[in-house]
């Protein structure tokens, strides 16, 4: 088998004195999804944003393709630190649970600042992969808008674009229907699918356990700071772990 | 008399280069043909004021400052009009050569400056109401409270007396506070107030005696560094009194001649006929409006600009995690909001020059009030970058922005939408505030009302219509803000 594109391992992280994460291990091969899945207060966003280096864990290691930050090592200064988590950082886009859109920008102006203004990308062609992004989540002809003018369901498509807009080598997902009003999920959840069966490796935190179990190659559960359970899609429909089934039973009753 | 151009003289303030200029080099002897500052009231008639019908700066004491300026050789002289209180620490601070203003001869002031011989001998007279009869001599004094400017010989002699001083700006807002009844007498010269009496047609206010028997001399006033320019002027008044000019000078606004010793009574009866309040203000329309071209507006624009760059800076300082920037930056806001804008003026302007940093007038009042904004705009703008929701610094920074980056191109416009209503307030305050320069030698709008003011006595009208001035460019910055709001609005978070 050949070298997974995520590995992290031994991830740790506290706030304050309360430990968030106790030591996460993972790997995801190129083009699957993970699902993320947990109560809250499980260290499940936590992992996704470690992954991103929004949080910066107490120790461990994060690496997506040849990209890689040792926490645990004391950085030898801080310049290097600092290209390390650029590095790191430049592989993956977020989405996340409250879009967190740009309001001062159109919707094209929101897909091309990263690849314009941080990977200096020509506009025009910025600007042409762009409007095919928007094509591909169903917001064609919606370039000029501005996210106020758009849906909580719009909204949120554009920042899966404006995710794609970077060409990274992983989409990191943070709840990404848990903010919308229930007719608005399926439409974002409808794009997160075709971006899974055209090939794009993903890590999701999400509560949509039925979706989850349509597009997961893979199911980490997580219970206080630590993988409690993980396995295939099956694990959703036939949890070895009492914590695991408590947590399904309790979210699928609340469907 | 000759016309002067005063609009080249608030030009020449403005640009501060006569000011720098001027810098006595050289003196040897006389006719060097240099440029004198001489700093009088303007709003002291007879002796100095401005004539509403051609603006021209004018009076007995502009004249013999005139007189003398051509007998010893000099340029015309470059005026820079104060209110009295002003003139001494602007001689001291080097920002004027000499002062023409009826300045009296006393042992405090001889010690301190050099003086001239007199132009004008006076004596000192008791002023009250119409109505109050037993205030005759300084020994009646005692326990009163006397309207008088603060460092005027006078306002020495009423304190002298026992009385209480309360300070003013000039003879005609004391006479004013008389009438009203806030204040209980004036101690002045006779001549200023037989003027006072004459052109205002005035039975509001009499003299009822007169203050000691001393006779008064008042001549001009030149710092301990000028004493060559001293002499020179010193000499030229002793050949203007003796080739009768001073006497010309003299009869033409006094009937007699005040330049000699025991001079006859004085006659002020004048052309100058009270005006009604609607040519007063058809008068001062236009000089109000180019004070307020060459004064409050640029002031306003130059010093906003200024303070919102400073008010970046601090907020960003302050916000930094590094004690280093941000300690100086906290001490600095607080410093700004927690000391009164005039007394920052007033530091910058009179106090400065003793450190032998001498800044010209409209610098020094620009630098300062771009300070005050800019501590209040740091406040107003680091409040408005902390409302810009964190959820904005985190998207920026996973499409790869390095801090500043994120804070230029995401945070910042958005924190300036925020800050348009506060920032605004500020902007209408500091037009407001600029009315405040009028103490550091800068003509403004409202020191032209106040010109006006003292000629006429007209203080409800003029400054009811400094007050419109006032009002219409806010409403205007006003009608602008709504716009820019408008603008920046199109998007709501």
């Amino acid at each position: 088998m050949s070298t997974p594109l995520i590995e992290v391992h031994g991830l740790a992280k506290s706030f304050g004195d309360t430990p968030v994460l106790r030591g996460v291990d993972f790997t995801a091969a190129s083009g699957t999804a993970t699902v993320l899945l947990g109560p809250s207060g499980s260290g499940k966003t936590t992992v996704l944003r470690s992954m991103n280096v929004l949080e910066t864990p107490d120790a461990g290691l994060v690496r997506i393709g040849d990209a890689s930050v040792d926490f645990g090592e004391l950085p030898g200064d801080k310049a290097t630190r600092r290209r390390e988590i650029r590095a790191l950082r430049s592989r993956s886009g977020m989405v996340f649970q409250s879009h967190h859109l740009f309001p001062h920008k159109t919707v094209l102006g929101n897909l091309i600042e990263g690849p314009v203004q941080v990977q200096g990308r020509p506009e025009d062609e910025a600007v042409a992969d762009a409007r095919q992004l928007l094509e591909q989540v169903g917001l064609a002809g919606r370039e000029d808008a501005r996210p106020a003018d758009l849906s909580g369901g719009q909204q949120q498509r554009v920042g899966i674009a404006r995710a794609l807009a970077l060409k990274p080598d992983v989409v990191l997902l943070d709840e990404p229907t848990s903010a919308l009003d229930p007719e608005l999920v399926g439409e974002v959840l409808g794009v997160v699918r075709d971006l899974s069966q055209q090939g794009w490796t993903m890590v999701i935190v999400t509560h949509e356990v039925r979706f989850a179990r349509d597009v997961c190659d893979q199911v980490l559960f997580l219970d206080g700071g630590v993988v409690a359970e993980r396995g295939s899609a099956e694990v959703l429909t036939d949890p070895q772990h009492e914590r695991t089934q408590q947590f399904l039973r309790r979210v699928l009753e609340a469907r | 008399m000759k016309t002067r151009n005063r609009v080249l003289a608030i030009l020449g303030v403005l640009l501060g280069l006569s000011a720098l200029l001027a810098t006595p080099a050289h003196a040897d002897g006389e006719g060097d043909g240099r440029v004198v500052r001489v700093g009088t009231e303007g709003t002291y008639p007879p002796f100095t004021f401005v004539d509403p019908s051609n603006e021209d700066l004018t009076g007995y004491d502009i004249e013999v400052m005139d007189a003398v300026a051509k007998e010893a050789g000099w340029s015309e002289p470059d005026y820079v009009q104060s209110t009295f209180d002003a003139l001494f620490p602007a001689l001291d601070a080097g920002r004027i050569d000499v002062i023409a203003n009826q300045v009296t001869i006393n042992p405090e002031r001889e010690a301190r400056y050099l003086f001239t011989r007199p132009y004008t001998y006076s004596r000192g007279v008791i002023v009250t109401a119409a109505d109050t009869d037993d205030i005759t001599s300084l020994e009646d004094l005692k326990g009163l409270t006397a309207a008088q400017s603060e460092t005027s010989n006078w306002a020495q002699v009423a304190r002298d007396a026992g009385a209480k001083v309360q300070s003013v700006e000039g003879f005609a807002q004391a006479a004013e506070l008389l009438v009203q009844g806030r204040v209980d007498v004036i101690v002045n010269d006779n001549i200023a107030v037989l003027d006072y009496l004459a052109s205002t047609g005035s039975d509001d206010i009499k003299i009822t005696g007169n203050a000691g028997d001393e006779i008064s001399r008042q001549a001009l006033v030149f710092p301990q560094s000028q004493q060559q320019l001293r002499d020179q002027a010193d000499q030229a008044l002793e050949r203007l009194g003796a080739d009768g000019t001073l006497a010309d000078i003299s009869e033409k606004y006094f009937g007699a001649d005040v330049s000699v010793e025991n001079p006859d009574e004085v006659d002020v009866t004048t052309d100058r006929d009270p005006r009604s309040w609607g040519e007063v203000l058809q008068d001062v329309a236009w000089p109000m409006l180019r004070g307020a071209i060459l004064g409050t507006i640029p002031l306003t624009a130059i010093s906003f600009v200024a303070g919102l760059l400073i008010g970046l800076a601090v907020a960003l300082a302050r916000m930094s995690p590094s004690r280093l920037l941000s300690a100086p930056a906290r001490f600095y806001i607080s410093l700004i909001r927690g000391t009164p804008l005039l007394v920052q003026l007033f530091i910058f302007f009179y106090g400065f020059p003793q450190v032998g940093l001498t800044l010209p007038g409209f610098l020094a009042a620009c630098l300062a009030l771009s300070l005050n904004v800019g501590g209040y705009a740091a406040e107003i703008i680091r409040a408005s970058i902390l409302s810009v929701p964190r959820g904005q610094l985190e998207a920026a920074t996973t499409i790869g922005m390095e801090r500043w980056q994120a804070m230029r191109r995401i945070v910042l416009p958005q924190a300036a939408r925020i800050a348009v209503p506060p920032l605004s307030n500020s902007l209408l305050s500091l037009v407001k505030d600029t009315s405040l320069v009028s103490v550091v030698l800068v003509t403004d709008l409202f020191r032209e009302a106040q010109n006006a003011a003292a000629f006429s006595q007209q203080y409800l009208p003029l400054y009811m219509f400094a007050a419109l001035y006032y009002w219409v460019i806010c409403f205007a910055l006003s009608v602008g803000q709504g716009k820019l709001e408008k603008r920046l609005g199109r998007y709501a978070v």
